[in-house]
């Protein structure tokens, strides 16, 4: 037994020495395999899994962005006030939206000296502004002025917005407007309305003489001017939803007449006479034909005209009070105001005619329908117990909300996005009529300034 | 040989190729685990910190952590454990005290004797004035001394009936002592075992307590107990509501779902750039996004920093349906 266990020692010794002189052995190789293998697997490395927090977030604030809006830049002194001009517009326009609340620059930290590098985020992130806007207006070599913007996101740290205009220097006003438009647009993803103009009649005189004349102005009170001298009465004008057209109405010698007035070339024509009308007749979306009411006899019915060839075709025929009628966004509809169920009630009718749905059912007299050029809501005047009321529903009679209430408000007419209502108000007594404006949600009602008493305002769509 | 290497290379990659193909296949999941948080100070620190007042006031018994009212478990009696006793251990300066007993009883004993013989004995003095004047003198000497003896007597006896008495005395001091160790050690006693209930999850009490009191020998460390996370949660939901304005041009709300996840910093800073993880249908979905993002990135949040583990991922939706009316 001696014997085999030393022989056998002796053969481990043998073995030994051989495995340590190869170079690459096939058990070297799969130890090596092993090491590579465990080296991986620990390479990997889980990661210790975290419990992740998730939560529902399903009511927000309703409150105005902070916004800031340093001056814009001038490349030449004289172009300066404008310059500044540019920047106090966009600032009066975005908070007289009501969604934006512009900070007061004497809390900037920072002063823009170069739009074209990025802004030190973390000051403006200090006065809590959620957005930036810098610009620069500058005169070019050609007598143009470039006036150039950009918007940025101050948390996302990124540019949201950029362009640059070139227009004629005293426009600057407009290239304000489209600039807030711009602004509006990319931070609540609505259409913006600041580049549009308002007609409306401007009053002066003592209340038993007043003189009317027809007035056009940008929407934020700037750049009044008179359409009409005044010598004769001039009445509910009314906006073409595509075209810079206006329609009113002229009581000249005795009998009324309805106007067609281009604000672009400035053009008046004469598109008939109508004896009998109250209100002036309202575009087709296509700007091409007119509706309209006519009395005949005790009763009023509704008629289209087209507007090159004058023929007109009859929509209504009722022993009844059809007038007011305005047409859908998309042109397929109607709504008018009719007195068949005994008291004024809103309608809704296809525009070929038809017959016609009852959208307002109520023991008050709803009046002046107007349709939103969004297409989802109806703006009307709500008249009963001494109070007049301006307020919305939705175009199937659903979701009635009044916006504001008084004596005496009439006469909604829709912002070009759909988002504001300006109207009219009469408080009685020595003074005049005024212009108003409500956004849609019933918030943020504001006076709208002009010259002097004004009423029967008419919002224009977008100029660009 | 070359079949062994063979063997053992064949068997070597098996072992090691199952390893790693089943290493890789489950997850690890690791339970949310307790939250302590730990300071590291020196000892000089730690004994400031436990330094305490002299002239501080006396605080309260601590009370242990509550979660819920419930029954208050009194303390269970615990049975007195007695110390054995010790067998009296006497000194040899304490005189014996059985044989003081018999000795008081003979010097009573004899002083009545001795009484009345003063009184006979004048009278024979009396009665035999003239003729024997000496013997009467010396029965008179006699009784003298023996008064005095009688009287050195009676002093040693009220001596040591005094030394009995103190020995008594002392005896039952030491008897007294003796009862107070014990009862010293009994406390001690009761005081080292567990008196608690035995207790599962909660602690029950008269009085909700979630903070455990310093001090308290029964406190427990804080778990993330369910209704933990949904706190965090509500507290998340508050602070972002109030950071989000929702998009404003929103004519219809459906679509407008916005998934962002982001992590924060122990400050409550978000961390990176919050993510946003879903694609809306709505052409207004980037406006919402935007939005969503910048009420993360606007917010200072403000959580409880020792659950920091809990709330450093966020997954947040933010939906304006309800703010809306779809």
């Amino acid at each position: 037994m001696y014997d085999r266990f030393r022989s056998y020692n002796f053969k481990i010794d043998l073995d030994r020495d051989r495995r340590s002189n190869a170079p690459l052995t096939r058990r070297r190789a799969v130890l090596l395999g092993a090491a590579a293998g465990i080296g991986a697997v620990a390479a990997f490395g889980a990661d210790p899994a975290r419990a992740v927090l998730t939560v529902d977030v399903n009511r927000g604030n309703v409150q105005p962005m902070p916004i800031a809006l340093p001056d814009f830049l001038t490349g030449s002194p004289p172009d300066g006030q404008s310059a500044r001009g540019i920047s106090q517009i966009i600032t009066a326009n975005l908070r007289r939206s009501g969604l934006f609340a512009p900070i007061d620059p004497a809390a900037f930290i920072e002063r823009i000296s170069d739009t074209d590098v990025q802004p030190r985020y973390p000051d403006w992130r200090a006065i809590n502004a959620q957005a930036l806007v810098t610009g620069r207006a500058t005169r070019q070599p050609d007598g143009r002025m470039r006036v150039e913007f950009r918007l940025w996101d101050v948390f996302g740290a990124t540019q949201l917005a950029g362009q640059q205009y070139f227009s004629t220097p005293d426009n600057f006003r407009r290239i304000a407007h489209i600039i807030s438009d711009q602004i509006y647009e990319r931070l609540t993803g609505e259409k913006g309305y600041f580049d549009s103009r308002i007609v409306f009649i401007d009053e002066t005189g003592p209340k038993d003489r007043r003189i009317k004349r027809l007035a056009m102005m940008d929407q934020d009170g700037a750049g009044v001017r008179y359409l009409t001298n005044g010598s004769d009465l001039v009445l509910t004008p009314r906006f073409s939803p595509s075209t810079q057209e206006i329609t009113y109405m002229s009581f000249g010698q005795g009998e009324p007449r309805v106007y067609l007035f281009n604000t672009e070339t400035q053009q008046r024509e004469i598109v008939g006479n109508f004896p009998g009308m109250t209100f002036s007749p309202r575009f087709t979306p296509d700007g091409q034909r007119v509706i309209m009411s006519l009395q005949q006899g005790a009763n009023s019915n509704l008629f289209v005209m087209d507007l090159r060839s004058k023929a007109t075709t009859r929509l209504t025929d009722t022993a009844a009070i059809d007038t007011s009628p305005c047409y859908s966004p998309d042109g397929s509809r109607i709504c008018f105001e009719s007195d068949r169920g005994g008291r004024p009630q809103i309608y809704i009718m296809s525009a070929g005619g038809g017959p016609a749905q009852r959208l307002s059912f109520g023991d008050e007299s709803y009046s002046t329908p107007v349709w939103s050029p969004r297409g989802d809501l109806i703006a009307f005047t709500k008249q009963g117990q001494g109070s007049f009321a301006i307020g919305v529903m939705g175009v199937d009679g659903k979701g009635e909300r009044i916006l504001t209430e008084g004596f005496h408000n009439e006469g909604p007419t829709f912002a070009p996005n759909g988002r504001v209502l300006m109207f009219f108000r009469d408080p009685g007594g020595n003074t005049g009529p005024a212009l108003h404006t409500i956004d849609i949600t019933g918030r943020n009602e504001l006076r709208v300034p002009t010259p002097s008493f004004a009423s029967d305002p008419a919002w224009s769509p977008l100029l660009a | 040989m070359r079949t062994g290497y063979t063997i053992s290379a064949i068997g070597h990659a098996l072992v090691l190729g199952w390893g790693l193909v089943s290493f890789s296949a489950k997850p690890f999941e690791v339970p949310p685990a307790d939250a302590v948080v730990a300071d590291v100070i020196s000892e000089t620190e730690f004994s400031q910190l436990t330094a305490g007042s002299k002239t501080a006031q006396q605080t309260s018994k601590p009370t242990p952590v509550v979660d819920k009212i419930g029954d208050v478990k009194a303390p269970s009696k615990v049975p007195q454990l007695k110390v054995a006793d010790k067998p009296e251990v006497q000194t040899e300066t304490a005189p014996p005290p059985a044989p003081l007993q018999p000795d008081l009883k003979p010097p009573e004993q004899k002083l009545p004797e001795s009484k009345p013989e003063p009184k006979p004995a004048p009278q024979p003095a009396a009665a035999e004035p003239k003729p024997e004047p000496d013997p009467i003198a010396e029965a008179l000497r006699r009784e003298e001394a023996k008064q005095k003896e009688e009287a050195k007597k009676l002093e040693e006896a009220r001596k040591r009936e005094e030394a009995r008495k103190r020995e008594e005395a002392r005896r039952r001091e030491e008897a007294k002592k003796r009862e107070e160790v014990k009862s010293d050690l009994d406390r001690i006693e009761t005081a080292l075992l567990d008196k608690r209930a035995p207790q599962r999850q909660a602690v029950t009490g008269t009085m909700i307590n979630p903070t455990p009191s310093l001090g308290s020998t029964t406190g427990n460390a804080p778990q993330l107990l369910q209704n933990e996370d949904a706190r965090l949660q509500a507290m998340l939901n508050a602070q972002l509501a109030s950071c989000w304005t929702p998009p404003v041009g929103v004519r219809e709300a459906k679509g407008l779902v916005v998934h962002v996840s982001f992590s924060l910093n122990r400050d409550g800073s978000v961390s990176g750039q919050p993510i946003v993880t879903n694609r809306g249908s709505n052409p207004l979905f980037q406006i919402a996004a935007e939005t969503a993002v910048r009420a993360v990135l606007s917010c200072h949040f403000r959580l409880p920093p020792s659950k920091y583990d809990s709330w450093q991922r966020v997954d947040a939706s933010f939906d304006p349906i309800e703010m809306f009316g779809g």
